[in-house]
């Protein structure tokens, strides 16, 4: 029973993040009628305070998860909680999986095929490329994947990266400017980036591509509507179990609403993407909707990260620029097999903005110090830091996964549960990685430089696309196997990470999807 | 949660604790009474802050754990809503009961009573997993959020930066220090 119902829209998206966002404006601008439903508050501009403190009310605030295995820890930190989501304070990082990523099983024999190539994603790519604005040098980065030119030249070499830079040159890799969606000039009536390393608390100015300047107006403006507060706990299917209907939302008071539609979109973050599609179970769907290969929930990846410290003897001014990064190397990605042992591809990011504090902050990179030997540190910190992190890629497999527990949220439901252990290749070749960033950055001049632990970073599937429904739990455009009028947008849809952040990619998929949906519409709304 | 995979397994205690200043910590210090946590309880932690971040106890860190653990979830500055969303009142109640334990354990006293050289002690055994008496909340990640938790107030606000003699570059002030 649910205590409201409203009149029925074309589309209902769950999630106001990039991907909900992103779909709601090309939706509404295809003409559809749209509905939002974030669980989180409403966000402005002005709330982006420069500040590490504050700038936590911008992370997830919902229900907690539920976290086992060796790679996995921070959940929160990684998603957002009002309009526009983790969009709010992601870090703009711009990246294409390279064309192996999509056929890793095919040439390895492990881990999965995507149902698509490079070349089917590469127009959404250079689509999503100028509609976020990304600034970059394709010209210096012969190792990524070829594409359209960057909208706008990259963002300067920053002193970090000048640093560093002497390290990379000496063991013979290249570290090229970073490719960012981030304003290195003014575009498309948005700022050019000050550098002033503040990315991670939003960006009010609009330099960094972020929902509340890009996706949000042009979704208004095409009539998408944005309902907060809405936690969205089920998707309701017809009789027959074959087409959805709608869905159930919770708001803050607990109270239980029906929003009508004809075509469901969650776009959420991954994991509740795939809770959500868990807790949809049915008579027809009794293992969860789209659950017909029985894999919904399994083939969660993540990125096993490395992060490379160390004191440098110039000042590098550490809390200027980015805090994504400022130099890429991906120089050697494609290697996937790099040692007897060892897989998957890894990519450096060199040159992050620090600030004193947070989890990413000058004071954590050194967790052991505390007292005066604290303050000493970060007397020195504060002007002769250098850091960079790589990603390494982690094997799909599907005993990662999400699932739902028996412990009940703080609205009464099954908590999700994730479920993360690095392959033990994988792991070798993150253990590879560490020693290299420990060998540049003596290269580049620091005497001690140290590796953080192993952390995830990033997180990417459970509800699997792929061309057999047996094995998979969407088609190429994200719509469910099992429910024609259901599709999922997001990185939940990712068979395989490869060893970059997922944002460009996730983009391509959602502008590829709204295609489809729009060509679709008659057969859709039905 | 594996809560200790935030902090380097071979801790190494490089901290100086007998350089670090005493701060003696009172109400003229801490502003109002606190709403949740209990005056000895804001002492205890003040006093451990401090010892982690000097300089913490003067910044009011009691305060901002305090208040930022008594109101709505979704407004907490805290870094522990990263790590462990439910439950906060009970995590700091529980690491400052942990404190006081392991001093009463050492030293049968009270943690509020230790010279520098005993509650340093009880520092760097939490900092590498070492107490003898406090086993929960884990201390070693109890010392994880209460160190963050320091530093926030002495280097993560403006005057903290200013002190580290580093630009703030501010695009929107905050409109106070949290």
């Amino acid at each position: 029973m649910t205590d409201h119902t409203y009149d029925a829209v074309d589309v209902v998206v769950a999630g106001s993040g990039i991907a909900g966002s992103t779909m709601a404006a090309e939706l509404a601008e295809a003409g559809f009628s749209v509905l939002v439903l974030e669980a989180g508050p409403e966000r402005k501009l002005s709330e982006m305070v420069s500040s590490q403190i504050w700038s936590r009310r911008l992370r997830w605030a919902g229900p907690e998860v539920i976290e086992a295995g060796d790679l996995v820890g921070a959940a929160n930190f990684a998603m957002g909680w009002g309009t526009g989501g983790a969009g709010l304070h992601w870090y703009a990082n711009w990246y294409r999986l390279h064309p192996d990523d999509f056929r890793v099983n095919t040439l390895h024999g492990k881990s999965l095929d995507w149902p698509v190539t490079y070349d089917d994603l590469r127009p959404w790519y250079d689509h999503a490329q100028a509609y976020f604005g990304v600034s970059g040098d394709a010209k210096a980065d012969q190792w990524s994947p070829q594409s359209d030119p960057y909208p706008m030249p990259s963002l300067p070499l920053s002193r970090q990266s000048q640093a560093l830079k002497k390290g990379f040159d000496a063991v013979g890799l290249s570290l090229v400017s970073n490719s960012l969606a981030v304003n290195s000039q003014s575009y498309d009536g948005r700022a050019g980036c000050i550098l002033d390393g503040w990315c991670d608390a939003g960006c009010p100015i609009g330099a960094l591509a972020n929902p509340l300047v890009l996706q949000w107006p042009k979704a208004f403006k095409a009539g998408a509507k944005l309902r907060h507060h809405a936690y969205v706990s089920k998707i309701t299917t017809d009789p027959s179990g074959k087409r959805a209907t709608g869905v159930e939302y919770l708001d803050e008071q607990g109270a239980r609403h029906f929003q009508p539609a004809a075509i469901v979109i969650p776009a959420c973050h991954t994991i509740w993407n795939a809770r959500l599609l868990l807790l949809s179970a049915s008579d027809h769907h009794p293992d969860g909707l789209g659950n017909g290969s029985g894999l919904l929930g399994r083939h969660f990846t993540s990125h096993a990260l490395t992060t490379i410290h160390g004191l440098f003897p110039d000042e590098t001014e550490p809390y200027r620029g980015v805090t994504g990064a400022n130099t890429l190397c991906l120089e050697g990605y494609d290697d996937k097999t790099p040692a007897k042992g060892a897989f998957g591809s890894r990519a450096w990011l060199a040159a992050q903005a620090t600030k004193p504090n947070d989890l990413l902050g000058l004071a954590l990179a050194r967790p052991e110090l505390y007292g005066a030997g604290l303050d000493d540190y970060m007397r020195r910190a504060a002007r002769h830091y250098g850091n960079m992190t790589v990603l390494c890629e982690e094997t799909s497999i599907p005993e990662n996964r999400i699932e739902l527990d028996s412990q009940k949220d703080r609205f009464g439901l099954p908590a999700a549960k994730v479920t993360n252990t690095l392959p033990k290749d994988n792991s070798a070749r993150s253990d590879l990685a560490k020693a290299e960033g420990l060998k540049i950055f003596k290269a580049a001049g620091v005497s001690e430089p140290w590796a953080g632990q192993r952390a995830p970073m990033h997180m990417m599937g459970g509800t699997i696309m792929g061309g057999d429904p047996a094995t998979s739990v969407t088609n190429s455009f994200g719509q469910t196997h099992d429910v024609e009028n259901l599709f999922v947008a997001g990185a939940s849809l990712f068979p395989t990470p490869g060893a970059v952040n997922p944002t460009a990619t996730l983009a391509a998929l959602v502008f590829r999807t709204a295609k489809h949906i729009s060509d679709n519409r008659a057969a859709l709304l039905r | 949660m594996k809560r200790r995979r935030f902090i380097a397994n071979t801790l190494r205690t490089a901290a100086l604790l007998g350089a670090v200043p005493r701060v003696v910590v009172g109400k003229s210090q801490e502003g109002d009474r606190p709403m949740s946590l209990t005056e000895p309880e804001a002492e205890t932690l003040s006093k451990w802050c401090d010892l982690l971040a000097p300089g913490a106890a003067r910044a009011g860190v009691a305060r901002f754990v305090d208040q930022n653990i008594s109101g709505s979830f979704s407004e907490s500055m805290l870094l522990l809503r990263y790590l462990d969303s439910d439950a906060m009142l009970p995590f700091y109640r529980g690491g400052i009961a942990g404190i006081e334990q392991e001093s009463q354990h050492r030293f049968a006293m009270g943690f509020a009573r230790l010279d520098m050289q005993q509650s340093g002690e009880i520092v760097a055994a939490a900092a590498q997993s070492k107490t003898e008496a406090w086993t929960t909340p884990d201390p070693n990640f109890f010392y994880f959020i209460s160190r963050s938790d320091a530093v926030d107030m002495v280097y993560g606000t403006e005057a903290g930066f200013a002190q580290l003699d580093i630009p703030y570059l501010a695009h929107i002030a905050p409109p106070k220090p949290w």
